[in-house]
């Protein structure tokens, strides 16, 4: 394939809206179809008046489901096989061995490291007197992460073709994921009594002892009541009870 | 507030509830950015970082994965720092926060009827998508992102309307005594949402002693300064 130039800027571009369609039937597939479009150009050009590159846009948009970074690089490893030539029922047992593999790293590595290690970042820095520097750093240092598995994914993807869960043993990747779940939880773990004593600082005396005495309340309600409650029906019972007492509080 | 701060607040809202599922994901949908830039419209970022922290420790009980349904918090952020502003003092940070949940509630909803809307328009077009016609699958696209557009400019028009009433209706006299309550009871719930939630995350495996080591070095800090 050294003589393709796939237009990956095109296909990368538009996995930013990767999600842009997402629904219950297709979940995000419609969204892949949509970015491998520009990597399956070649193939209308190729016999049959272009039925392999409509067979593969059909089969590219099809039902899938992955963390949106790691999208990239089923759009990428998937586009190469149909370039390849590789069998139609081999590119959907691709599609679908990849699924959970995506999602499960995606989460790991994203929702559950990278996202809330810089949150607890940030949140330690607003509770230290940072202010909005610490927001907009959060959201720049994020977003190199986040651009470079985009890109990293997409071309990785493209790279290896049916051999795609070579990529997902990448070192990188690996030690990546070795380091940022130990990281996130000392982070978020530091910024929760800071954040307590920020919020604290206007409220000496009583009304401190009072927010740590709900906030207690509030982990018994939620390790022990979980099917009851979650956070937002915490925070809204919280806030209906206190708006009762408040306006009995002469 | 001036027209044209409610137009900013309007755009900022519409691109933050666009942002968490459709385009293009870069976090400005998490609370912490979306008041921060709500406080800075407004000329108040003290405010909107606090409603932000409040209500993005709630956001730790949520995890995106599959076809879960969450709430949406980052347009509520937004109307949620416009009505604590209104109100006016470091306690009509309640107010804002918990208006916001009830409307990040309502957010929540609003993402599963565009989810639904878009799941109708593929199948109305299958038969083209199944032929492989490149624009059909641009148009089912572009058209369920312009439906999510539509959803976040609603419910932020909705949050910011509810935000006016609220103090057209007299919420900035509301007693002083209400106000701290409702901010120690919000603040106290998202602290223990955001245990929970980083609990929920840590799990029982070998992170929980980072964690503890993390929560060590936080009372420590606390301690000391």
């Amino acid at each position: 394939m050294g003589a393709v130039k796939p237009p990956l800027g095109a296909a990368f571009l538009r996995l930013f809206t990767v999600q842009g369609s997402w629904n219950y039937d297709r979940m995000v597939g419609l969204g892949i179809g949509v970015a491998e479009e520009p990597l399956l150009r070649d193939l209308r050009n190729g016999p049959g008046d272009g039925a392999a590159y409509r067979a593969a846009v059909a089969r590219g948009s099809r039902f899938f489901n992955s963390h949106p970074y790691m999208a990239g690089l089923a759009v990428g490893a998937v586009a190469r096989a149909e370039h390849d030539g590789v069998a139609p029922e081999k590119i959907e047992r691709l599609r679908a061995a990849l699924i959970g593999p995506l999602g499960s790293l995606g989460d790991r590595l994203v929702w559950t490291g990278w996202l809330p290690l810089l949150v607890g970042i940030a949140l330690t820095a607003i509770s230290l007197g940072a202010g909005w520097a610490a927001v907009a750093a959060f959201l720049g240092v994020y977003n190199v992460g986040h651009v470079i598995l985009r890109w990293w994914a997409l071309r990785a993807g493209w790279r290896a073709g049916t051999d795609v869960t070579s990529a997902l043993r990448h070192p990188v990747l690996q030690g990546a994921l070795t380091l940022v779940g130990p990281a996130m939880a000392l982070a978020v773990g530091c910024a929760l009594p800071l954040v307590a004593r920020w919020f604290g600082w206007a409220w000496a005396g009583m009304p401190a002892l009072a927010l740590l005495a709900i906030a207690a309340v509030g982990v018994g309600a939620l390790r022990f009541a979980p099917g009851f409650f979650n956070g937002p029906r915490l925070g809204i019972a919280a806030f209906a009870v206190a708006l009762l007492v408040g306006a009995l509080w002469r | 507030m001036s027209a044209e701060v409610v137009l900013a607040l309007l755009v900022w809202g519409t691109l933050v509830g666009v942002d968490l599922v459709s385009v293009p994901q870069m976090m400005i949908a998490r609370p912490l950015v979306a008041g921060t830039g709500a406080g800075l419209l407004l000329g108040d970022v003290e405010m909107g970082l606090r409603v932000g922290v409040v209500l993005e420790l709630f956001q730790f009980d949520v995890l995106p994965v599959g076809a879960t349904r969450y709430p949406e918090y980052g347009p509520a952020t937004v109307a949620g720092v416009a009505l604590a502003h209104g109100i006016d003092g470091v306690s009509a940070l309640g107010i804002g926060a918990g208006v916001g949940l009830l409307l990040a509630l309502l957010g929540g909803l609003s993402l599963h009827v565009v989810r639904t809307s878009n799941g109708r328009a593929v199948r109305a077009r299958t038969g083209e998508l199944e032929a492989g016609d490149p624009r059909t699958l641009m148009r089912v696209h572009a058209g369920s992102m312009v439906r999510d557009v539509v959803r976040a400019l609603v419910v932020t028009a909705a949050g910011l309307g509810l935000a006016w009433l609220a103090i057209r209706l007299g919420a900035a006299a509301l007693p002083a005594p209400l106000l701290v309550a409702t901010s120690i009871a919000v603040c106290g719930a998202a602290l223990a949402t955001g245990s929970v939630g980083l609990l929920r995350i840590v799990g029982r495996g070998p992170n929980l002693k980072w964690m503890a080591a993390g929560v060590v070095a936080g009372l420590g800090l606390v301690w000391v300064l």
